[in-house]
C-alpha cells in the first residue's frame, strides 16, 4: 500500500516537471518585416504594400510588394513566409532566398504572391548574403 | 623502408585532414557558393517566378472554381549540360497543385503515359482474376485542359577576362481547347565568372 502511494506521488511529481506545450492558439505579434542591421547600413525599406488580388473564381491571394532604396552598392536576400488565419506556415514553392543587387542610388520594387488563398499574413525578412 | 612508410602515411593523414568534411545543405539556409552551371537554385528561384506569376494571372484559375488539368508537354533543353527537365517542371507541378488550382495529369505524354499503370489498371476489365467492382470503368480518364511547354537556353560570352553565362528559362502555358498561350513566362539567370570555370 505503501510503495503504491510512493509510486502515485512519483508519477504526480514527474508530470508535474514535464513542460506543457503551446497550446494557445493566440497569435504572437509577429513583425511583417525584418531587416537585419547589415542591410539598414546601405539600404532603406521605403514601402510595404499588402492587399489582396481577386481572381476570376471570386477567389484571392495575399500580395506583397515593397520598395528597397540603395545609398551603396548594395547586395540582399529577400524571403516571404506565408502564415494562415491561424499562424501556420503556408508552403511556398521553394525555401531559399531570392538574391537581389541595387546599384548606387536605385530603388527596386519587388513583388510576392502568396502560393495559396489561404495565406492571410506573411513576414518578409531581408538579409545581406554572405 | 620504416621511414618511407611512415612518411607516405603521414602524408595521407595531413592530405585527409585538409579534406572538406561532407555536408548537408538545408536549402532554405544556403550561403554556398554559385556554380556556372544550373544549380537547384536557380530551378527554384525559376519556378517561383513561374508560378507566382501564373497564380496572379488568373491564367489557371477555372472560372467555375473547378481545378484546370495540367499535361506537361516538352521543355526542350537546349544547353551544353546534361539537365533533367523534370527538375524544373515538377516544382511547378508541385506547387501549382498546392495551390488547388491545378492538378496534373499522368495518363497522357509525348512519349505515352508518364505512369503506365493508367492503361495496364484498364488491362485487369474482363480479366475473371480480378473483382471487377474496383476495375477502372471505361470514360474515366481525364483529359487535359492545359499543356505546360518551354525551353531552357544557354549562351555563353566572353566578358574581358570573365565568362559570362547566360540562361534563359521559356515556359509557356497552352489553352489546349484553343492552342493558344494563355501565360508565358521567362526567367532570364545571368552567372558571371572565372573564365576557367566550366559550365558544361
Amino acid at each position: 500500500m505503501k510503495s503504491l502511494f510512493l509510486a502515485s506521488m512519483l508519477v504526480l511529481g514527474l508530470a508535474g516537471c514535464a513542460t506543457q506545450p503551446e497550446t494557445n492558439s493566440t497569435m504572437i505579434d509577429r513583425q511583417e518585416l525584418r531587416v537585419d542591421p547589415e542591410v539598414v547600413y546601405t539600404a532603406d525599406v521605403t514601402e510595404l504594400f499588402k492587399s489582396r488580388l481577386t481572381l476570376p473564381d471570386g477567389g484571392s491571394l495575399l500580395q506583397v510588394q515593397f520598395a528597397v532604396e540603395a545609398r551603396s552598392h548594395t547586395e540582399l536576400g529577400w524571403k516571404v513566409t506565408w502564415f494562415d488565419d491561424v499562424g501556420m506556415v503556408v508552403k511556398g514553392v521553394g525555401e531559399s532566398y531570392r538574391q537581389a543587387t541595387l546599384l548606387t542610388g536605385q530603388t527596386r520594387y519587388f513583388k510576392a504572391t502568396a502560393p495559396h488563398a489561404r495565406a492571410t499574413s506573411f513576414q518578409l525578412h531581408l538579409r545581406e548574403p554572405k | 623502408m620504416l621511414i618511407r612508410a611512415l612518411a607516405i602515411s603521414a602524408g595521407i593523414a595531413v592530405l585527409a585532414g585538409c579534406a572538406a568534411p561532407t555536408r548537408y545543405i538545408d536549402p532554405a539556409a544556403d550561403d554556398g557558393p554559385v556554380a556556372m552551371t544550373m544549380d537547384y537554385r536557380d530551378f527554384e528561384k525559376a519556378a517561383t517566378d513561374a508560378v507566382e506569376d501564373m497564380l496572379s494571372s488568373g491564367a489557371v484559375n477555372n472560372p467555375d472554381g473547378s481545378r484546370y488539368i495540367m499535361v506537361v508537354s516538352r521543355i526542350t533543353n537546349d544547353t551544353m549540360q546534361r539537365i533533367d527537365t523534370d527538375q524544373l517542371t515538377k516544382k511547378i507541378r508541385v506547387s501549382l497543385l498546392r495551390s488547388g488550382k491545378v492538378v496534373t495529369t499522368t495518363a497522357v505524354g509525348l512519349n505515352g503515359a508518364e505512369d503506365e499503370m493508367n492503361m495496364k489498371a484498364r488491362e485487369l476489365r474482363d480479366s475473371e482474376e480480378f473483382d471487377q467492382s474496383g476495375v477502372q470503368r471505361k470514360g474515366t480518364l481525364q483529359a487535359p485542359d492545359l499543356s505546360l511547354s518551354g525551353k531552357i537556353l544557354q549562351r555563353n560570352h566572353k566578358v574581358g577576362k570573365e565568362q559570362q553565362v547566360e540562361y534563359y528559362i521559356q515556359l509557356s502555358l497552352t489553352e489546349l481547347a484553343s492552342g493558344l498561350a494563355i501565360w508565358e513566362g521567362e526567367t532570364p539567370i545571368i552567372k558571371r565568372g572565372s573564365d576557367k570555370s566550366v559550365s558544361w
